[in-house]
């Protein structure tokens, strides 16, 4: 944290020795685009727009003012990909390689011992889209507003298990307190769930709400709304809905404010720099340099926007297009088109998780399901090697659902045990798991008599690759007398599923491989997505107490771990005991793993400068935003 | 034939409540709600939703009521003209569609005058000239045009006009034109987008309009009728136009009413591949999402145009075949 202070002190430093320089050395401090307006007296002067201590963004290169960011969406539901873009503007933000937290709205932090007060400090003169101040009125309103019990909205800020409150101290500086320890605090706020506590404006959203304004139940019904707390959520969005980008007249504090707002029928959503943006480069010059950005909106095909990308029609871009069978064709057209390919790690370790289900209403599969044997048998029946060649052409390597290479918490046992195929070995096992007997069809038959069947459920619409490889693993397991069946479904019912308790497995992709501490769901029952311990997770989280089920010791003995994790404000100490959480998944081997994600690329016009030629793919950290597209600029 | 109108329109408003019933309970049966999809889709971002904020809004948009109790408030809503609100876009539910209606019903009302004007002199032309080469070029055409999905038709063009002409192809107006108002060059600047998805819609249309007639035509070339006309020297185009092709339009005009829905259902893969905006794409994700008002609303307002569609024809049936109109009474 002091080298936090120490950053923002440069910062503050840079811009003091800046105004000290000569002012015409300093001639390009705002977009030309402001000029008029300024000189017409419509806009105050850029120095006026700015606060004292402005963020000081460093990019590869000092660019120049204008252009527009061609990208493309998916569908009018793709609100995914703005947040992403544009709307990643937290107290604090993580800095692109994902190692540490750096500040944002907040210029500095503390912390007590306990991890249980955050003090923060604002950046003095940050202003709304509007032009009005951000303070931290603004910050306690939002905190208000999540507390709410009419409102229906949840994040952490009101996780019932250790709520935060909120003690404004003046404008600029506010506490946050909560009665149990909250470690992974900077973490979370310095994630995309962060960006919740910045997103309300006090001045305009509390117009919406009976406190503040005592017509507004009555101009919600007018509006159409059933309650307040709807017409507020259709102003202002709790988060980052599609509805908050249909509002032009919401105040925002990102580097673009919206012109043509996403709504069911828009064809396009294009956005204009906000002439309040609160961050400059080295030399003082007021981000982005970007003029707009031009979101086309498809009517839910790819096709179109595949194209428009190959032929230079789409200036950066990683989501949607970036398929696997894509890749020889963007390969392939980059001198026609213009642009070239850019590296894009995934967050996610594995290409497929298979989950089974260890609280089967099945006595005899819950018994097999949870006997390690029965899983170590399954996972040396798979031939990785095939996979990867004959799915992913190549890309990937046999891989466990573990951390990621590039992870401070990889760790190669865990990702590599039981991933050598080798049937014999695989019959051991399952034979060890008292799958002695078969059937005439050289099925193995469980304690009861039934063939070894497991229904795996499949959404081939997400990754129509899933539906290939389980009918390679289908081959390979009925080798060994084990029997998969695919079920492929629709997601609703994939979903419906889990509370009812009607599955034999599931699979989905290896999440949590980069944000292994954030999202360990496959490392110890989590949350709603351990679809394998479904009801342990539901009696860690007591989310759903009437179908939660005790876990096994194991688990219980993780989940302690964990909440020490969470308690926890040394990072140090963190990393430590998380390593203790992942050396019991090691023991216990919960979800088998096929191969490692691979890397997926981005298209980059070559005309885009500071755009990176390397980054993560994850919803925690936003990408592109995470690495400063206000920095980018077209030469 | 006041009788016979009479008749098939009170017989329309009781198919219309039955519809009306058959819609909303579709429309019902996926499993889960909106709000279900609603964590799927976030899923598989990565995002997560808690389950304090689902039950709260499962109970905010009154998802847990039983089914009569819904259908009743959207169907009493519907009769005055209120079709609910979306629940994804959190707008009414007529605000969203009446623009795309209005594309689709321009988009597919163009394929279908295409589709009369190039397939009638075809089809005409293949009966009279039975198995000359004109009309084994005819056959083929409209065999290939029978076998080729409009879709793939749809991504052919695509990938020829990226190839050609180096431009993507795909919507129905130029940016600059998205938003503005109708005006001559918004005319012209539609027209230059609309053709290929009228071409591609047309295309198996035309293709099996042609089939049809030349088959009816040939029925009724071979009749007494016909060869008496011939032999009373009647010019050749009169004895084919005036009765033979009349009565040969018959199946053709009787099947108007399905046409509409079976564009509309039709250019849904075309429209999200071309990325048209019309009521198509809307319906697919309406129902993928389970944004049920939505999705119903569409449904109804094609079961109604299907409906009135297929009065229309019955009306028009009467008139030009008198075999109908006395056969009512």
């Amino acid at each position: 944290m002091r080298k936090d202070n120490v950053l923002g002190l440069a910062g503050a430093v840079a811009l003091a020795a800046m105004m000290a320089a000569a002012a015409p050395a300093l001639a390009q401090q705002q977009s030309p685009t402001f000029d008029d307006l300024v000189s017409a007296g419509t806009l105050p002067p850029v120095a006026e727009r700015l606060p004292a201590n402005p963020l000081v963004v460093e990019g590869d290169s000092i660019g120049q003012y204008g252009g527009t960011w061609r990208m493309g969406m998916n569908g009018g539901g793709d609100n995914g990909l703005i947040v992403k873009a544009v709307a990643y503007e937290g107290l604090v933000r993580f800095a692109s390689d994902w190692k540490s937290v750096e500040p944002n709205l907040a210029e500095s932090w503390e912390a007590n011992a306990e991890a249980t007060e955050y003090t923060f400090k604002l950046r003095e003169g940050v202003k709304w889209s509007d032009g009005t101040p951000f303070t931290a009125a603004d910050i306690a309103f939002t905190v208000e507003m999540f507390h709410d019990p009419d409102y229906a909205a949840a994040s952490w800020i009101d996780n019932k298990n250790n709520p935060a409150s909120i003690e404004v101290i003046d404008d600029y500086n506010f506490k946050l307190t909560f009665p149990k320890p909250n470690g992974m605090l900077m973490d979370e706020l310095a994630s995309v769930n962060g960006t919740q506590i910045t997103s309300l404006q006090k001045a305009y959203c509390s117009q919406f709400h009976p406190t503040y304004n005592e017509n507004a139940a009555a101009e919600a019904e007018a509006a159409g709304f059933s309650s307040w707390a709807l017409h507020l959520q259709d102003r202002c969005a709790w988060g980052w809905e599609t509805i908050r980008f249909a509002n032009p007249d919401l105040p925002v504090l990102y580097g673009w404010v919206i012109e043509t707002p996403l709504t069911a029928n828009a064809a396009r959503v294009t956005w204009k720099r906000n002439p309040y943006y609160w961050k400059v480069d080295v030399e003082g010059n007021q981000l982005p340099y970007i003029d707009s950005l031009d979101m086309r909106v498809s009517q839910g095909g790819v096709e179109e926007l595949t194209l428009a990308a190959l032929n230079g029609e789409i200036d950066f871009q990683e989501r949607h297009i970036a398929t696997n069978t894509n890749k020889p064709l963007f390969f392939d057209g980059q001198e026609a088109g213009g642009y070239h390919l850019g590296e894009v790690i995934p967050s996610a370790s594995n290409t497929l998780v298979l989950q089974l289900n260890f609280s089967h209403e099945d006595p005899v599969k819950r018994e097999l399901f949870r006997n390690k044997d029965f899983r170590v048998g399954i996972s040396h029946a798979i031939d990785r090697e095939e996979i990867v060649d004959v799915v992913f052409t190549g890309q990937g390597e046999p891989f466990q659902v573990a951390p990621r290479p590039e992870s401070p918490l990889y760790d190669e046992e865990l990702a590599k045990q039981y991933t050598e195929f080798n049937p014999e070995l695989a019959i051991q096992h399952l034979e060890a798991a008292g799958l002695t007997e078969t059937n005439g069809d050289g099925i193995r038959l469980m304690s009861d008599g039934n063939p070894a069947k497991i229904t795996v459920d499949v959404i081939s619409a997400l990754r129509p690759e899933w539906i290939d490889m389980l009918e390679i693993m289908q081959l390979q397991l009925a080798a060994v007398g084990v029997e998969i069946e695919l079920n492929n479904i629709d997601r609703t019912l994939f979903y419906e599923k889990r509370p009812g308790n009607e599955y034999d497995a599931q699979v989905w992709a290896g999440d949590g491989g980069l944000e292994v501490m954030q999202d360990p769901r496959y490392y110890m029952p989590f949350s709603d997505e351990s679809v394998w311990a479904y009801r342990w997770a539901q009696w860690f989280n007591g989310t759903r107490p009437e179908i939660a089920e005790e876990p096994a010791d194991w688990a219980k003995q993780q989940m302690e771990l964990y909440n020490q994790v969470r308690a926890s404000s040394d990072p140090d100490e963190r990393t430590e005991l998380m390593n203790q959480v992942l050396a019991i998944t090691k023991e216990q081997f919960p979800v088998i793993g096929v191969s490692l994600m691979p890397n997926s690329y981005s298209i980059i016009r070559n005309n885009l400068k500071n755009a990176p030629e390397s980054m993560f793919n994850a919803w925690l950290l936003p990408t592109p935003s995470a690495t400063n597209p206000m920095t980018w600029y077209f030469e | 034939m006041t009788g016979f109108i009479t008749h098939r329109i009170i017989a329309m408003l009781l198919t219309l409540v039955a519809v009306s019933i058959v819609a909303f309970a579709i429309i019902q049966l996926p499993p889960g709600d909106y709000l279900t999809s609603y964590i799927a889709a976030l899923s598989s971002t990565g995002d997560q939703v808690d389950p304090r904020v689902i039950e709260n809004l499962r109970r905010q948009y009154g998802l847990g009521e039983p089914f009569y109790v819904q259908y009743w408030k959207w169907v009493t809503g519907v009769v005055r003209g209120d079709f609910g609100h979306s629940f994804e876009w959190k707008r009414p539910v007529w605000e969203l569609i009446w623009g795309r209606l209005g594309n689709s019903l321009m988009i597919e009302g163009m394929a279908v005058m295409v589709m009369w004007l190039v397939a009638l002199p075809i089809g005409i032309y293949a009966a009279v000239r039975k198995y000359s080469l004109g009309d084994y070029l005819a056959t083929i055409g409209g065999f290939v045009g029978l076998a080729i999905p409009n879709f793939l038709f749809a991504l052919i063009l695509m990938y020829l006009a990226y190839i050609w002409f180096g431009t993507t192809m795909g919507g129905l107006f130029s940016p600059e034109f998205e938003n503005a108002r109708w005006s001559l060059p918004r005319i012209w600047d539609f027209l230059s987008h609309a053709w290929a998805p009228v071409l591609v819609l047309a295309m198996a249309g035309t293709a099996e309009l042609i089939r049809i007639l030349r088959a009816n035509l040939l029925d009724e070339l071979q009749k007494p009728y016909v060869t008496t006309a011939r032999a009373k020297g009647l010019p050749e185009w009169k004895v084919v136009l005036k009765y033979p092709v009349r009565l040969a339009l018959n199946p053709l005009i009787s099947t108007i009413g399905w046409l509409l829905p079976a564009l509309v259902s039709g250019s849904v893969i075309v429209s999200v591949v071309l990325n048209l905006p019309t009521a198509g794409p809307m319906l697919l994700r309406s129902l993928t999402t389970q944004d049920m008002y939505l999705a119903g609303a569409i449904i109804l307002l094609l079961s109604v145009l299907t409906v009135i569609g297929t009065v229309i024809s019955d009306i028009l049936l009467a008139l030009i075949d008198p075999r109908i109109r006395y056969g009512s009474k």
